[in-house]
């Protein structure tokens, strides 16, 4: 293949060979002039380029997203040229849909994370890397748990069906980025409007994560590097609860002020001091390690890449009993065949390893087990065994024991890998066909053994004892192909650039799933939980499979155009066929166009200050089509059995569960965008804003259909939600001698309106210890948000029961007072209001560096603002469970208190039902991390030949300032409706940690 | 270019994308591919017959939480006042609108009509032995009136649906209970008409709806409304048919050998083969009416719905202890089958002097799982004869012959040895209500009997029962919040 072009040359010419490279690789299409002249040429493949110049001549080689070198020839025959990273954050090389681009010409709104950003805070998973980094990205750690999952959304969340964006890692369409270790990671693109997420289709409506993983170098030589870390975690903050003396008092006086007798053993409050604190018996500190080896090198015509991590993290509750380790192997293979042929491999191995507690649940939780357990039972009876409680009704049982008890293991093996082959037709012309596979396979298995802490074998409360020790295991296996077959043309036309992509992708999805369960093992040791192992006289296994699968079909075209730098262009189409949907509504297409003026580059542009100024504006559609498989049509249920017979034969019955809908298709969403890029002083300042609307219309909801229909509620394309935002992000670099230093920040202020509901009805959710549901979504508000009563301080005396509209017929003095909203003189369902909004108003992000000589310090903040969280972590509900100490300011005569209400058992006024009482600020700041390096001197380095040797100790999660009472403000959404509702979540850790970065 | 061609193959292949795109369910059929064969509409209408069996939340119910916890026969029980709480208020009557009991009990009734109507819309068009496929839309009939029943004692003011609603149908108003009935009737006329006797079933069909059955529920139905003529003409039907007598040994009714015995008119059918039911679309076989009446500590059960000292006194209002007691409730001292001697130490120190033995069930007849996983298999018994005949008595009095009413009574009586009552006028009436409450306690009737003859206010007003309010149970709240106010709540609440 012809590549090179000579220009004649006067004078005394030397054929003058090299390598171009840079950060590692060669540069294939870097151009190399010789100065002043048009003669000039660019690299092959491989980074070689041929150039006859004049001996004395000066030539310049340039590379998008590199810093252009001038090198005088002076005779020589051969030079290799090694360029740096531009440092300019506008030349910066960006992934986008099908491509890649420079930051400057790009004219959708995406925003990207660099490996150097991801490996500054060691971070567990992928998603956590986004947090606070990007605007509009709002990233909520569900849990502190080992090895849970986060809540990831991009410009809000347009739907209650899924909200949860589209990832793509290395081209392959996943679900779920927990298979991937972070330091794998080369950068990361987020394409946040609808223009630029456009080429994704019915997928992309929540927005689109690119992730490029590292692959090897060509040129250069091989190099190893080494990451590792330990540290320690530990609760960031207890909560301040009753002592065994406070407690007794309340709960006597709950007795006495529902007419009852305190319990005798309770009576004399002077028998208890401190009592036992729970949340001390469950917290402990852990370890958290992470250990990684990336090899990475090549040669002619091939590059190869390998890595091995392993990364352990136990829990600060439960230590194994809730714990994550994963190991990564990943290979990188690429081969240049034939000058037109370039063939490649990437595979990647992940074995999870999961031991899970309950979380999230006002039931089962440690974290709400250790909060509501009365502090005068103590953890160990004096035999030492566990001891149970007299006093605390159900639910709420001894959380070491039930930590103890608590055997659930998530395995996962997971296979993620893909062979490429690219032709090169022409010189603008290339075909680059993709076959990738991503396999997974999970398997839980869950053990329930014996226990009874008894002292005489029955007198434990039920939920204190197993009697029947029982296993479950459950295994799935998703298997997920996709080819694509992708042909893409580049010319320049002399100032017009035009770049082509069409191409066709097609995707088949399949789950299996199989498990059983046993119970009456003889052996209580989880080393022996089999389902094969019962001595049951009478066969109790029972066992299920099943499968399912769906299908995909995309054509994909998308023009990106350019003149000068000056005009973009860039326009999209996409038309996805999607199984989910019934036959007429199976394809939906989906355009997009966006348009960016880089007025700077003008002739008229004189304020220099302002080296880079440009305008952007983009529309486009999206589809999201996260719902069940087969929502088009009904299904036919079997399993709805019943016995006939003196036998009792189980007979088959079956029917439609679910209502059908034939006219069931995917959510859209269109999206306007509108933004701005801005450099001041050549780079000091870097600024990017966008304003967005989104709306989604035909918004998938299964909305609550009236009892009289008598079956499950189908999906319907009945919903519109409107998202609106702005965002904001500035970064400020700067040096002084040897001292550098990066300021940065991002904003994004988002507001989220359901618009629409069809005419159907509104969702109430979220489900608690109050009775009744907690969040509505309904036209007019946001999605989940808060409903119920509004309160009104405490009645103090009985005119004032009697001056307001009847509540309950037990309400005293000492009762809160709801308001009346509707001033019919009743309270009841109907005076129900807006108590608060679980989406914040503003999330945010700033982060500084600084460098002085070989010490490097960064500091992390992030918060959001403007959200409420729904408390539910106390069990008020529960007779004698314990109480925050806050409760000593109740209501205990007139004046005495104008918000804790009376204490007493019964509650005849329900003053625990859903209200403003439990609704608290959630937001919050947080110095997610900070970290000091040091790296050895180049001199000293060179000396042990080293290329890089870096220590550094780092803290997480070490300040958080919020109001919120609870463990953890950062409260996440549990589903689409379940949002910002806290039933004992497991808390973050702080963890100080400390570290190792060798490469040689 | 020789490239081309490939690349041109590459992208026609897009011509089988149809076919690519098809993904039938690779579990179960869909429905445009059911309800064609014989075989089919069996399966819908056991689906229907599975609704019976619905129990727990969401979208299941127990019929001793209103037939006996509402009424004088039971209170609650259970792990102290706060154990389900919801259930003390409305034992007491001050159950708030919004309960998720309520709302199951609404739900579970809906999920069978709809199960009902299915079938009775989809087997018509199928195409089969027209005698075994009147019998199945017989079946459904009888279904769907036995759930609009329960909708019209527990709630009154209930929407009747007497097809598969479309989505433009959902907002129907509710219906008064004058509406109800003559549907329910209509229902149970024509199961009637087309129902086998239960001699004329295979004994592989026991358990299925019979021609007695249907009878029974109209006579209910009758009864209920005081049309005491027509009550008494459905009642002399099914006694006449000859398909029923009495049982010789009382206690051997509620047994687990005694299941579907010569007196079984009705029975929703559980076996221990498998978990409890939880709720809609749950196909689990077990109930959970025997862990949540048996005694807590040893008994393993968690000690809901205690028969309570006025119940128990009932049985001693002739002067001596009525036989049927010892069958009725466990006292200190009894043997609670396998599981050991009654005493309140064993069950955990509870006060609780008494325990339901009907719905009893041995460890031996228990599926082998442990708590939480309730297996009981023991089959709830809504219809017997003894019933039958105790109503053929009232409506023999309602209608003026005293004589064919002491008739019925007394063969309800004879069977436990009881000398014949010889009372007349208000007397004989009495001894007609007496009878039933000790003859079928802690099998669901009391309070819908109380209710129905104008005696709720009298004997539950002391717990807070207040006529024209508590007849009916609150519309669930939520359905009147979905109904855009459509709905319209019951009086007083």
């Amino acid at each position: 293949m012809c590549l090179l072009m000579h220009f004649a040359a006067s004078g005394q010419t030397v054929l003058l060979k090299g390598t171009v490279s840079g950060d590692g690789d060669a540069l294939i299409g870097a151009t190399v002039m010789e100065e002043d002249t048009s003669n000039g040429t660019t690299t092959d493949f491989d980074g070689n380029f041929e150039l006859t110049v004049k001996e004395d001549a000066t030539i310049v080689v340039s590379y998008i997203g590199m810093e252009s070198q001038k090198i005088e020839v002076a005779g020589r025959t051969s030079i290799d040229i090694v360029l740096a990273e531009a440092s300019e954050f506008l030349d910066e090389v960006v992934v986008v849909g099908y491509g890649n681009q420079k930051r400057s010409t790009i004219s959708g709104a995406v925003s990207t994370v660099s490996a150097k950003e991801i490996t500054e805070t060691p971070v567990l998973r992928v998603e956590q890397a986004l947090q606070g980094r990007t605007a509009g990205v709002q990233i909520t750690q569900v849990s502190g748990s080992p090895g849970s999952a986060l809540t990831v959304r991009i410009r809000g969340a347009g739907t209650v069906t899924n909200s949860d964006p589209l990832y793509v890692v290395d081209g392959i369409i996943v679900e779920g980025l927990d298979f991937l270790n972070p330091n794998d990671i080369e950068n990361i693109s987020v394409l946040k409007d609808a223009a630029s997420a456009a080429v994704y289709g019915a997928r992309a409506a929540n927005g689109v994560v690119l992730i490029t993983t590292k692959s090897g170098s060509k040129s250069s030589g091989a190099k190893i590097s080494i990451d590792s870390y330990y540290g320690v975690q530990s609760v960031t903050k207890t909560l301040d609860l009753l002592n065994a003396k406070e407690y007794a008092t309340i709960l006597n006086e709950s007795y006495i002020n529902a007419g009852r007798a305190p319990f005798v053993n309770t009576r004399d409050v002077a028998l208890f001091n401190e009592g036992t604190d729970w949340q001390n018996a469950i917290f402990k500190q852990a370890p958290i390690s992470s250990h990684q080896i990336n090899i990475n090198g090549g040669g002619e015509g091939f590059h190869v890449g390998f890595s091995g991590g392993y990364f352990l993290q136990e829990g600060i509750i439960g230590e194994n009993r809730s714990r994550f380790d994963r190991i990564t192997l990943r290979t990188v293979l690429g081969y240049d065949v034939k000058p037109w042929l370039k063939v490649g491999t990437n595979i990647g191995f992940t074995n999870l390893n999961r031991d899970a507690l309950p979380e999230n649940s006002e039931f089962t939780s440690p974290v709400i087990q250790a909060l509501n357990m009365d502090p005068l039972t103590p953890v160990y009876k004096p035999d030492g065994t566990y001891a149970y409680s007299d006093f605390v009704d159900t639910d709420i049982r001894n959380p070491v024991n039930a930590i103890e008890n608590t055997y659930d293991e998530w395995t996962t093996n997971r296979v993620v890998g893909a062979v490429y082959g690219e032709i090169k037709l022409t010189e603008n012309l290339r075909f680059k066909s993709t076959y990738s596979i991503d396999a997974t396979f999970a398997n839980q298995d869950i053990f329930s053994p014996l226990f009874n802490l008894s002292v005489d074998s029955t007198d434990a409360p039920t939920a204190e004892r197993n009697i029947t020790n029982s296993v479950s295991m459950n295994n799935n296996t998703w298997k997920n192909w996709q080819w694509e077959n992708i042909a893409m043309y580049d010319k320049d036309f002399g100032n017009h650039n035009l770049g082509v992509v069409g191409g066709i992708s097609a995707n088949l999805n399949r789950h299996d799933y199989n498990g059983g369960s046993n119970t009456n093992l003889p052996s209580n040791d989880p080393e022996d939980a089999f389902i094969n192992n019962t001595i049951d006289p009478i066969a109790s296994q029972s066992s299920y499979s099943g499968a399912e699968e769906y299908s995909f079909f995309s054509y994909i075209s998308k023009v990106n155009y350019d003149y000068k730098d000056k005009y973009l262009a860039t326009v999209s189409f996409r038309a996805d066929g999607s199984s989910k949907f019934g036959a007429d509504k199976r394809f939906g297409y989906f355009p997009a166009v966006s348009l960016g003026w880089v007025a700077s580059r003008e002739d008229f542009w004189n304020i220099d200050a302002i080296s880079f100024f440009k305008l952007r504006a983009s529309w486009g559609q999206n589809g999201n089509d996260r719902i069940g498989n087969y929502g088009y049509t009904s299904v036919v249920s079997t399993g709805q059995n019943y016995a006939f017979g003196p036998d009792e034969i189980i007979t088959n019955g079956s029917l439609p569960l679910t209502v059908s809908n034939p006219e069931l298709q995917w959510e859209t969403v269109t999206q306007t965008d509108f933004g701005i890029d801005i450099e001041l002083w050549d780079g000091k300042v870097n600024i990017a804003s966008d304003y967005y609307i989104k709306n989604t219309t035909d918004m998938l909801y299964s909305a609550p259909i009236l009892g009289v229909v008598g079956a499950l509620a189908p999906d319907r394309n009945i919903g519109e939600v409107q998202n609106k935002g702005w965002e904001f992000a500035l970064q400020y670099r700067n040096k002084i001698k040897t001292f550098t230093y990066e300021l940065g920040g991002n904003m994004a202020l988002q507001s989220n309106e359901v618009l629409f509901l069809g005419g159907g009805d509104p969702t109430f959710s979220g489900e608690t210890f109050v009775s009744g549901a907690v969040s509505k979504t309904d036209i007019g508000h946001p999605i989940a948000s808060f409903f119920g009563y509004e309160t009104d301080g405490v009645f103090q005396n009985q005119e004032e029961v009697l001056a307001h509209a009847t509540q309950n017929e037990g309400t005293s003095p000492g009762d809160i007072r709801f308001v009346d909203q509707n001033q019919d003189g009743v309270i009841n369902d109907d005076d129900k209001v807006y108590i608060g909004n679980p989406t914040p108003d503003l999330v945010y992000g700033f982060t500084g560096n600084f460098q002085f000589k070989n010490f490097d310090l960064n500091a992390f903040f992030q918060g959001v603002h403007g959200n409420e969280v729904f408390n539910a972590s106390v069990r008020y509900d529960k007779i004698g469970g314990n109480r925050p100490a806050s409760i000593l300011n109740r209501w205990t005569g007139e004046g005495t208190s104008n918000f804790e209400p009376r204490v007493s058992l019964t509650d005849p006024n329900q003053n625990t039902r859903v209200s403003d009482r439990f609704i608290e600020d959630g937001s919050y700041l947080r110095l997610k991390n900070i970290q000091l390096g040091y790296t050895l001197p180049a001199s000293l380095l060179d000396k042990i030949n080293f290329e890089k040797f870096r220590i550094y100790i780092s803290g997480q999660n070490l300040l958080t300032f919020t109001n919120y009472s609870g463990f953890d403000p950062e409260v996440g959404a549990t589903g689409p409706l379940d949002v910002g509702i806290d039933r004992g979540f497991y808390p973050q850790a702080k963890t100080i940690l400390g570290g190792l970065q060798i490469v040689f | 270019m020789k490239y081309i061609p490939l690349i041109i193959t590459i992208f026609l292949l897009p011509s089988c994308v149809g076919d690519f795109l098809e993904r039938e369910p690779i579990i179960g059929s869909v429905e445009d591919n059911f309800y064609q064969t014989e075989a089919d509409a069996i399966a819908a209408v056991n689906a229907a017959y599975a609704a019976l069996q619905f129990e727990m939340t969401p979208g299941g119910h127990f019929r001793w939480f209103w037939g006996d916890m509402m009424s004088d026969d039971t209170e609650k029980g259970g792990e102290g006042d706060n154990d389900q709480f919801e259930l003390k208020q409305l034992e007491s009557f001050q159950g708030l609108t919004n309960t998720e009991y309520l709302q199951a009990e609404w739900e579970a009734n809906y999920e069978g009509i709809y199960r009902a109507n299915k079938v009775i819309e989809k087997v018509p068009e199928i195409e089969m032995n027209e005698s075994k496929k009147n019998a199945i839309i017989g079946e459904a009939k009888f279904i769907r009136a036995w759930f609009h029943y329960n909708l019209v004692t527990l709630f009154g003011n209930a929407p009747l649906v007497d097809h598969v609603l479309l989505p433009s149908e959902y907002n129907i108003p509710q219906n008064t209970p004058a509406e109800i009935w003559p549907f329910i009737a209509a229902d149970l006329q024509d199961a009637i008409n087309v129902l086998p006797l239960r001699s004329q079933y295979p004994i592989e069909d026991l358990g299925r709806i019979t021609k007695g059955a249907a009878q029974a529920l109209l006579a209910k139905s009758y009864a209920y409304q005081n049309n005491w003529g027509d009550a008494l003409s459905v009642l002399n039907d099914l006694i006449n048919s000859g398909e029923y007598t009495l049982a010789i040994d009382y206690g051997s009714i509620f047994t687990e050998a005694g299941e579907n015995g010569p007196e079984s008119i009705f029975e929703i059918q559980y076996m221990n083969a498998s978990g409890g039911n939880w709720g809609r679309n749950n196909a689990n076989e077990g109930t959970f009416s025997n862990v949540f009446q048996r005694a807590r500590g040893q008994f393993e059960g968690y000690g809901f719905n205690i028969p309570t000292q006025d119940l128990v006194d009932e049985f001693f209002a002739e002067g001596f202890e009525d036989p049927r007691l010892f069958y009725t409730v466990f006292r200190e001292g009894d043997d609670m089958g396998d599981r050991g001697v009654f005493t309140k130490d064993a069950t955990g120190g509870f006060p609780h002097d008494y325990y339901n033995r009907k719905s009893f069930n041995s460890k031996s007849e228990e599926a082998p799982f442990g708590d939480p996983n309730p297996n009981g298999g023991t089959n709830d018994r809504v219809i017997r004869y003894a019933d039958m005949l105790l109503l053929h008595a009232e409506a023999a009095y309602q209608t003026g012959d005293e004589s064919a009413a002491k008739m019925s009574l007394n063969e309800v009586r004879a069977r436990v040895e009881l000398d014949p009552v010889t009372a007349s006028g208000q007397d004989l009436l009495d001894a007609i209500y007496h009878e039933r409450r000790v003859e079928l306690a802690l099998e669901g009737h009391r309070f819908v009997d109380l209710v129905r003859t104008k005696r709720a206010q009298e004997e539950l007003g002391p717990l807070g029962y207040v006529e024209g309010v508590h007849n009916f149970l609150p519309i669930p709240e939520f359905e009147i919040i979905k109904s855009n106010g459509v709905y319209i709540q019951n009086p007083g609440y």
